[in-house]
């Protein structure tokens, strides 16, 4: 590094009197410096270095497209790339933060390898070969006593994971998963049901790319939304469909109308019109009393009454069905409040809102258009039956006919680029093993060997991670599929980049899961930690590995615009340190498993392949952007409609492209990441809407919306989960989840049941009302999630009354991840009171008022399964009484390598440790990190 | 004190005034104490130089053709340029604040951080953050707070060695190298915009050995110091310079090309075609203690 070159050097003793003593003594300093180097010509120096680099951000799940200024070697400023729409050129705090995420003394510098027992936090320094020996040894020695189905590829909360699943389907494992898994899953429900998407968000992406009248491409700016209803969606501090932040607010000043459904007011309810402060847990209650208004006031004759647009029956199948058994419960009695189901007045009662306050939200949303419904992830996506609110909303979408049209809603999985094709590995799934299952050798694919979808839990399509506690201490039982009664124990967890004994359940429970031991050995095996930063879960790992930061590795954006748009991460500076990427890891990897004579591992798999990183990517870059060719203004009118398109926004536009009528597909030239360097990092293909016309994007059996979700076509037996329902009648039992409900199957169509844990809408928890008088919930603070804890500058900043700095005077013993893991430094550090932000709970003031509490006490909270956690209260008029609000992933937090965050760990509270441990939401198996309740105790 | 030592344009202004202000405290260390009102005095215009040669400036941001609006990014880049060709004493730098707009992201508080290499302790443009009400009525909005460049600036008269001052294009700058550290600028300024380095590093907290980022040089006024033990900027008062290091090469401030919500916008007022010209024109348009006289260069949209 030349950087010192440029230091300027003068009247250092001078200066320093000035510092200490004031300004007076500063006096004698004046004027007697000089300069090392002329100041013009370090500027000149440090240009000549200067380059501006085009990649993805990973601070979080947005994943923005980034400038990144690098002077001299050195990363020094992130900005947005303004050729991205997707952020067209912002960054938030946490983006513009990355640079101390990337250098940071809490970094995992080498491989390590434990020395103590899991969660001391003991460990030495290994060089890289030793460390992926060991691994290799350990999952050859696993694959050969319990079959390779034993070993869990957990790749985490960030989305470059292909590299990580290539090689362990390779290797036989049917178990890659992700981050989504622990996210939301409930809240995808809807619209994977019934479009075969995911995520449901306004049209407020601006720019967006689109073809004019006269055959031109040109950038749209208008918004056309008349109304955007976030329900349990924060969008402006969970950022992770950023566009939403700027569209939100440039919506609502041309005339479009805001209403926010949220316990707390989120930032997001900051800009609201209106401010709807919900009970938790009762927005499929909300939802459906929404639905029922609509369809009881509805009047085609009257024009302030024509809430639904029927056209909505051209392009979808099942309504009637639904319809039917939607109205089926409205005669029916609630037991709880003795209303009829759906009214009004019945989600009144359950909601708290006020019953005219939902008629008008009801009539509001019906008569407005262009208009979204939006859901989002700690509202619905956290509760036990947020399935019904998503599938309500997805339902109300449709019928009101603001999918698709211009300022309406997009299913944002339906419309992104896709990647990764056979980059993922997805071929090895198919192939076939065999294994002896009571005597008898059965012989069938890799993936029928999946612990969820032939054992608790057969839709968790997104993988159920929150439950892994349960198969690391209990093993796995199939129980569908042809290798139904097939057990095996997970003897292997590989997680990376993710934190779940802080984020995947209840924390306690991960942490017996890890710990267990059977005699002298641990029962989970081995447990490897990859990642940047050193989080919790790397304390109970056996080997530790530096991954490259994100700005030391390449790889492409993940994420959800309103079109077609994919970006490169690209390698911005060296890697640091003897961290590797995790296309080297899936190489050295590889090689050692080959050199130990694994059979499935094969050169030509692998480094004869890839030879390069670039030659991975371009690799998952083929299926870019892969969507059907569909909408209005049609994206390239020379090309035919409803095929799937791929290649290059210039090559397509030239039509430099190879047609294939037999399998409806056109062929560009394929996007490449240096196709990509060239023009900004980014390729963006034109925006249209109207792109379920006859089927366009959608991705259901029938082509169309789906009302029912288990019917018959043309002989068939379709709709999402009838694949579930035929391996559920062949076994002749339900999982475990559906007998919760006491359903035998998945049902055909809507279908209704209450939450847990919340005394207000479910009978069987009305007892804790009066002893546990306060439901919890949780919400973001800039951090994103729980891996960035250790950015200073992001500690100084408050969020929405979770984040703030009531922190008590300290002074620590300061703690780095050195080469042997967590390090004392023997310095002492000084946190003066109130200058460092700390997660606390978020109570309103009365309720606070009447236990005699003031913010900043510290109080205990308390489950009825004997839970606790305890923090600062923080009372405030921003939240619903008798709910309480905490960071996720903010508190608690006793991994050294957080900083002041960790500092701090005894008197901040971590939400997951009151999490239920046992039950998870009954369809995917989603954590129930929103239904709980607590008392409170002043400390 | 070489003319080539800063870059283009107005940077060079910088120069001028200091030499300027070199010879006015040559004449009366004391005098400037005594008489403070003297050191309140913009420079005479003549001291601009003729602007830089467009081939010098950042180019604007080739996006696809507009419909329907246009990028503001792109507008004011174009805005940056016109006012670039103008000399330095008739650009008039004014930044409006649209509250509507500002989402609580602190976006601009950090990404100013990193340009112009702050310290811990220091923010030129943090974000406030007002509540008001009762549940369930209650309101919240979020004030990013710059420095407001006055046209009066009450922290330039109390400089006693004249270290601080208004540039010709209405900046309010600091010479690092004649600031003593008395900080009574810092109290003196209505808008609590400034800060006084007092010579901590991020790694103090962590570890100790100084991180790349922190031994990157400021760009400071085009000075490119790279913050050491003992040298400047570490015992001075600083603040936002509207990232004028920036500006003058067409590039638009941190804060402004940062900004999530799109509710910063950075121009020359004295244009009438300029983006800033036009909002400040709007009735919505507010100032910070309007009734101090500062005549502050931010605007706020309500």
């Amino acid at each position: 590094m030349t950087i010192k070159d440029t230091t300027v050097s003068r009247r250092n003793f001078l200066k320093m009197g000035g510092v200490a003593a004031g300004g007076i003594a500063a006096l004698g300093a004046l004027g007697t410096g000089f300069k090392a180097v002329s100041a013009a010509e370090a500027r000149r120096r440090l240009q000549a270095e200067t380059k501006t680099a085009y990649t993805a951000c990973v601070m979080c799940p947005a994943e923005c497209s980034l400038a990144v200024n690098v002077e001299n070697g050195v990363a020094s400023t992130i900005y947005g790339n303004p050729y991205a729409p997707l952020n067209s050129g912002v960054a938030c705090a946490k983006g513009a933060s990355g640079i101390q995420m990337v250098y940071n003394a809490n970094r995992i510098k080498y491989p390590m390898i434990r020395v103590g027992e899991r969660g001391e936090g003991k460990f030495k320094r290994v060089s890289w070969d030793e460390a992926l020996e060991f691994i290799a040894d350990k999952l050859m020695q696993i694959k050969k006593e319990h079959g390779a189905e034993s070993i869990i590829m957990d790749a985490g909360d960030v989305t470059d994971r292909d590299p990580y699943y290539y090689l362990f389907r390779a290797f036989g494992t049917p178990h890659t998963v992700e981050h989504g898994a622990i996210c939301d899953t409930p809240r995808r429900h809807g619209p994977k049901l019934m479009f075969g998407g995911k995520r449901v968000e306004p049209d407020v992406m601006r720019p967006v790319l689109v073809r004019q009248p006269d055959g031109s491409l040109k950038n749209d700016y208008s918004y056309r939304t008349r109304l955007i209803v976030y329900a349990g969606w924060n969008p402006f501090t969970a950022t992770r469909i950023v566009y939403e932040s700027r569209g939100t607010v440039e919506a609502k000043l041309n005339g479009a109308k805001i209403i926010v459904i949220d316990p707390a007011l989120s930032n997001t309810a900051t800009k609201a019109d209106q401010w709807l402060p919900i009970r938790p847990g009762t927005d499929p209650d909300l939802f459906v009393a929404v639905l029922r208004y609509i369809l009881e006031n509805h009047n085609d004759d009257d024009p302030f009454r024509r809430y639904i647009d029927w056209s909505f029956l051209d392009y979808s199948q099942g309504w009637e069905e639904f319809e039917a058994e939607f109205k089926s419960w409205w005669n029916k009695k609630d037991p709880v409040n003795g209303l009829n189901y759906f009214t009004v007045e019945w989600a009144a009662e359950r909601t708290g809102l006020e019953a005219e306050t939902i008629a008008e939200l009801a009539h509001t949303f019906g008569i407005t258009k262009p208009a979204a419904w939006v859901w989002g992830m700690n509202g619905i996506g956290h509760h036990y039956n947020g399935y019904v609110a998503s599938i309500i909303g997805t339902a109300l979408n449709v019928i009101t006919g603001n999918m698709e049209v211009p300022g309406g809603a997009i299913d944002t999985e339906l419309v992104k680029s896709d990647k990764g094709g056979n980059a993922k590995g997805g071929d090895f799934l198919k192939r076939e093993v065999t294994r002896v299952i009571n005597g008898q050798e059965v012989t069938a694919t890799v993936d029928e060997l999946h612990m969820d979808w032939y054992g608790k839990w057969p839709a968790g399509w997104d993988d159920v991670v929150g439950d892994y506690p349960d198969r690391f201490l209990n093993g796995v039982k199939l129980k569908y599929g042809p290798f139904r009664g097939h057990e095996y124990p997970i003897k292997a967890f590989i997680i990376r980049t993710g934190n779940p004994v802080i984020t995947g359940s209840n924390t306690d429970k991960w942490i017996e899961a890890l710990t267990a031991k059977d005699g002298d050995e641990y029962r989970v095996g081995l447990v490897v930690y990859i990642d940047t930063p050193f989080l919790e879960t790397g304390m109970y790992a056996d080997v530790v590995l530096p991954e490259a930061s994100y700005l030391e590795r390449m790889s492409l954006s993940d994420i959800y615009p309103s079109h077609q748009l994919i970006y490169l991460r690209d390698f911005v500076i060296d890697k640091m340190y003897e961290s590797k990427t995790q296309y080297d890891i899936m190489i050295a990897l590889a090689k050692k498993l080959h050199e130990k004579g694994d059979p499935d591992i094969k050169p030509e798999d692998f480094w004869e392949r890839f030879p390069s990183e670039e030659d991975f990517w371009n690799e998952a870059l083929k299926k870019a952007p892969g969507r059907a060719h569909a909408g209005e203004p049609l994206p390239y009118p020379h090309l035919p409609v409803n095929y799937k398109l791929y290649g290059t926004p210039d090559s397509l536009e030239a039509g430099n492209v190879t047609i294939d009528d037999e399998g409806k597909k056109v062929v560009g030239e394929y996007v490449t990441a240096q196709w990509l360097r060239e023009h900004h990092g980014v390729a963006v293909w034109p925006m249209s809407w109207y792109r379920f016309k006859n089927g366009g994007v959608l991705k259901t059996d029938s082509k169309k919306v789906d009302f029912t979700w288990d019917y018959d076509l043309d002989g068939n037996r379709k709709g999402r989960y009838a694949k579930y329902n035929k391996r559920i009648e062949e076994a002749g039992e339900a999982p475990p989840g559906l007998q919760d409900l006491g359903w035998d199957k998945y049902p055909r169509t809507f279908y209704w049941f209450e939450t847990r844990w919340n005394p207000y809408t479910n009978p069987d928890y009305a007892k804790y009302r009066d002893e546990y008088p306060f439901q919890v919930i949780s919400g973001r603070i800039h951090h994103a999630m729980s891996g960035t804890q250790m950015v200073d500058w992001l500690g100084r900043l408050t969020a929405e009354d979770l984040w703030v700095p009531l922190n008590d005077e300290r002074v620590v013993e300061e703690m780095v991840i050195g080469e042997n893991g967590p390090t004392p430094t023997g310095r002492k550090v000084r946190i003066p009171k109130n200058t460092w932000c700390i997660g606390v709970i978020q109570m309103n003031r009365v309720d606070g008022e009447k236990l005699g509490l003031q913010t900043g006490d510290l109080v205990e909270l308390e489950t009825p399964l004997g839970h606790k956690t305890r923090g600062k209260v923080n009372l405030v008029e921003t939240i619903r009484p008798g709910v309480l609000r905490l960071p996720f992933g903010g508190g608690g937090r006793f991994s050294p390598g957080l900083g002041k965050t960790y500092d701090f760990r005894d008197e901040t509270p971590n939400v997951n440790a009151l999490v239920d441990p046992d039950y998870h939401s009954p369809i995917m198996g989603m954590s129930l990190y929103g239904d709980m309740v607590v008392k409170v105790k002043k400390v | 004190m070489t003319p080539d030592k800063s870059s283009e344009t107005g940077l060079l202004q910088t120069e001028e005034s200091r030499r300027s202000f070199l010879g006015k405290f040559a004449g009366g260390v004391f005098a400037g104490l005594v008489a403070p009102a003297v050191a309140g005095q913009v420079e005479p215009a003549a001291a601009a130089p003729p602007s830089a040669p467009a081939g010098q400036l950042t180019p604007v941001i080739d996006l696809p053709e507009a419909v329907e609006g246009e990028h503001p990014q792109k507008r004011m880049m174009e805005d940056l340029r016109r006012a670039l060709q103008k000399p330095v004493d008739q650009r008039k730098w004014a930044m409006v604040i649209d509250l509507r707009k500002c989402v609580g992201c602190n976006g601009c508080t950090i990404a100013c951080i990193t340009e112009n290499k702050l310290p811990p302790g220091i923010a030129y443009r943090p974000v406030m953050t007002e509540t008001h009400g009762t549940y369930p009525h209650v309101a919240r909005r979020f004030v990013p707070r710059p420095c407001m460049q006055c046209d009066n600036p009450p922290c330039v008269d109390v400089c006693p060695v004249h270290a601080t001052w208004k540039r010709a294009d209405g900046i309010v700058a600091i010479d690092y190298d004649k600031c003593i550290g008395c900080r009574y600028c810092i109290t003196a300024c209505p808008y609590s915009a400034r800060s006084f380095d007092a010579g901590y590093f991020y790694s103090d907290f962590e570890g100790g050995e100084r991180q790349p980022y922190e031994l990157l040089p400021s760009p400071e006024y085009g000075e490119d110091r790279v913050r050491a033990e003992g040298g400047s900027p570490i015992g001075n008062a600083r603040k936002c310079t509207f990232c004028l290091h920036r500006i003058e090469r067409g590039e638009l401030p941190a804060c402004t090309l940062t900004c999530m919500g799109r509710a910063t916008y950075f121009g020359d007022m004295s244009d009438p075609k300029s983006l800033v010209a036009e909002l400040i024109g709007q009735p919505n348009v507010m100032r910070l203690k309007e009734e101090l006289g500062t005549d502050p260069k931010v605007f706020y949209l309500t």
